[in-house]
């Protein structure tokens, strides 16, 4: 129960200063409409190949748009130099680690909210619950790897070549399998429920190996 | 009864030998101060004693209990005043205090009795990043009694600090066991029992007892 009260108040705390300084959303939402507009211009697509391009740009601007978010979870504490501050507490690192991994998944649903209209939008793709349904799933999954490897490479100086060299290896399940559900789905076929089942055992597996992980990153 | 023993800390920073051999009893209730030029070991050994840092060989025992294998219990018991005062500048100092609260798993009412012991009532609703450095230092200092540590380990509390910053340091270190590194020597010989000083990272002579002014 503490742990999750824990969690809860590292997230909140995230949230808020996110709201009050408005630093990540308002960039990222820009940066993911810029992205879109400008694969409008460059893919050559109709009717008949959106549905298989679509889903290529979606992953590629969520990758890129989570590498920022989840950056800058970890960055922010170590320029303030108040993640030492919350470690000299005794509360658990895991609880720290899950709020952090929490409000930077929020923050970038935020951003999905604002990515997934915009592309049905410039795409003509259909939007539908299994398309929303595996991109939230594949943004926990996300969340927790991301946020596992920014608090590692916080206090490195090239952090910000380093997190998607660690980074994106681990995503590529999310990719593969988000890209399927998602390409089926927009392509009018059923059938995601497979691929929707394995996004969840993988974030399983990722949430339980990145909280058992986050007491050696954090703790030193 | 001895709450902080060290024996023959060492810290190195590659080839750099930051602390050498550092050997250290600190009685119950007892203050110390920790003097030294700059770059003399003060901030490494107050990491160390403080939980913040691994030492690189050594043993430290505080309270009766190893410092390396029980960190997170010790840290219920410790407050720590870092060199940065590691506050969020969005939240106010009251929000500040009560997010830590939450860590430390200490009672909401400490926030208000913390901001009246740190003299910053009046502003408790004000941002962090918006107030000044010494009011800043001055939450940093609350945030570290914020849940009634036994011992208190302060780097250079008084480096942002007003005029009043002595007393508040008197205020917060009463009834503690406390540790802080200072260049002041008059403000360690007014606050502290004793002294250590350190050059290059070793202990010169023997810990000093301090003429105490209350």
């Amino acid at each position: 129960m503490r742990s999750i009260s824990i969690a809860l108040a590292v997230a909140r705390k995230d949230l808020t200063s996110e709201w009050r300084t408005r630093e990540l959303v308002p960039a990222l939402a820009q940066f993911v409409v810029l992205a879109l507009v400008i694969a409008n211009f460059g893919f050559q697509f109709d009717s008949r190949n959106a549905p298989a391009i679509a889903p290529g740009v979606l992953w590629m601007v969520l990758v890129f748009a989570g590498l920022v978010a989840f950056g800058r979870a970890f960055a922010a504490e170590r320029e303030q130099a108040s993640l030492e501050a919350m470690l000299m507490t005794p509360a658990a690192p895991a609880a720290i680690f899950a709020g952090k991994a929490l409000a930077a998944g929020l923050l970038l649903v935020i951003c999905e909210a604002v990515l997934l209209p915009a592309l049905a939008l410039f795409f003509g793709v259909p939007l539908s619950f299994d398309v929303v349904s595996a991109v939230l799933l594949a943004t926990v999954g996300m969340a927790v790897l991301g946020c596992l490897f920014a608090a590692m490479v916080a206090r490195v100086r090239a952090r910000e070549l380093l997190l998607p060299v660690l980074t994106l290896p681990l995503w590529i399940p999310f990719m593969v399998v988000g890209g399927q559900a998602v390409q089926t789905a927009m392509g009018g076929g059923g059938g995601t429920g497979q691929a929707t089942g394995l996004l969840l055992d993988l974030d399983i597996l990722f949430v339980v190996l990145t909280s058992l992980a986050a007491r050696f990153v954090l703790d030193d | 009864m001895s709450a902080v023993i060290a024996t023959e800390l060492t810290q190195r920073f590659g080839s750099e030998l930051a602390l050498d051999s550092v050997d250290l009893a600190i009685d119950g209730g007892e203050h110390l101060a920790v003097l030294g030029e700059n770059g003399a070991g003060k901030t490494t050994l107050l990491r160390i004693l403080a939980t913040a840092a691994r030492p690189t060989s050594g043993r430290l025992e505080i309270f009766g209990l190893d410092a390396m294998i029980e960190r997170r219990r010790l840290r219920a018991r410790i407050g720590f005043v870092a060199h940065a005062p590691g506050l969020y500048p969005a939240l106010s100092a009251a929000e500040n205090l009560a997010f830590f609260c939450t860590l430390q798993g200490a009672a909401r009412a400490r926030v208000a009795e913390v901001l009246d012991l740190v003299g910053l009532t009046d502003i408790a609703g004000r941002p962090a990043g918006k107030l000044s450095r010494g009011a800043q230092q001055r939450l940093a200092i609350g945030r570290a009694v914020l849940h009634d540590p036994r011992l208190l380990v302060l780097d250079e509390p008084d480096a942002s600090l007003d005029s009043d910053g002595a007393d508040l340091l008197a205020r917060v270190m009463r009834g503690r066991t406390a540790i802080i590194a200072t260049h002041d020597h008059a403000l360690a010989n007014r606050l502290c029992q004793r002294s250590l000083v350190l050059r290059r990272g070793r202990v010169v002579g023997v810990p000093t007892r301090l003429r105490v002014v209350h």
